[in-house]
């Protein structure tokens, strides 16, 4: 049976445990839930070793062709293992320190499966889905885009 | 007419998010880019950067993709969402 896919773009943030809920609400085939959550850290990695503070994230997307890439990515994950529900949330506008900002949750009847399909769609989120951070000044001021990372791209190659 | 899309550092450093582009003479994604870079010095630089990524309606593609009226097309830097 096709995977449930539940795909949303959104400025507010969201309770993890509420989407274990959903994941797991008149679910009993799946034995097996993996979710990731991503936070903001509080510093960022600067030339030479410095470490920059960060106080807040400024997140940009592509309306319509974010919402898209998340759920073909989704798809490709349904296509290449059983799973039984997968969640995505990803959040834009301005994020603090420890604030969430991305959620996968996946099931599949036994582990392997939900586990190497929430890494599968977080090493391609990372790298396919249009959203872009900017650090924001402490100060207030527009602060620097993050620069992409080859380690990004090169964990795709496990795939 | 084609829709053009910019996003993040390029589009502060265009000071445009879109426009809208004759498509009398482009082909592909590329030509595009090309008949944009004719604008300014600044644009053809901008452009120039080989790491930009583009889509075409909304989906990741390559330079060589073809390009027809009423699409639309985004350039953009490497995504670092997630």
């Amino acid at each position: 049976m096709a995977a449930e896919i539940s795909v949303s773009v959104q400025v507010q943030g969201f309770d993890p445990g509420a989407e274990y809920t959903g994941l797991r609400s008149g679910n009993t085939a799946d034995g097996a839930t993996a979710m990731f959550v991503g936070n903001v850290r509080d510093f960022s990695p600067a030339a030479a070793g410095q470490h920059k503070e960060v106080g807040v994230l400024e997140l940009e997307h592509y309306p319509g062709m974010a919402e898209s890439a998340l759920t073909q990515i989704a798809e490709r994950a349904a296509a290449r293992w059983p799973l039984g529900r997968i969640r995505i949330i990803h959040r834009y506008g301005r994020l603090a320190a420890g604030d969430e900002i991305v959620f996968v949750g996946t099931t599949s009847a036994h582990r392997q499966a939900s586990l190497d399909a929430c890494s599968f769609i977080m090493d391609f989120l990372k790298s396919r889905a249009p959203f872009w951070k900017r650090e924001l000044d402490s100060d207030g001021g527009s602060g620097d885009w993050v620069e992409a990372r080859s380690s990004d791209e090169d964990a795709l190659k496990k795939w | 007419m084609i829709k053009v899309l910019f996003f993040a550092g390029l589009r502060e450093r265009l000071a445009c998010d879109s426009l809208e582009l004759a498509g009398e003479g482009v082909e592909t994604l590329d030509g595009v880019r090309h008949k944009l870079g004719q604008q300014s010095a600044e644009w053809a630089a901008a452009l120039a950067d080989e790491r930009l990524q583009m889509a075409l309606n909304q989906e990741l593609a390559c330079a060589d993709a073809a390009v027809k009226d009423g699409d639309e097309v985004a350039f953009f830097p490497p995504v670092t969402g997630g």
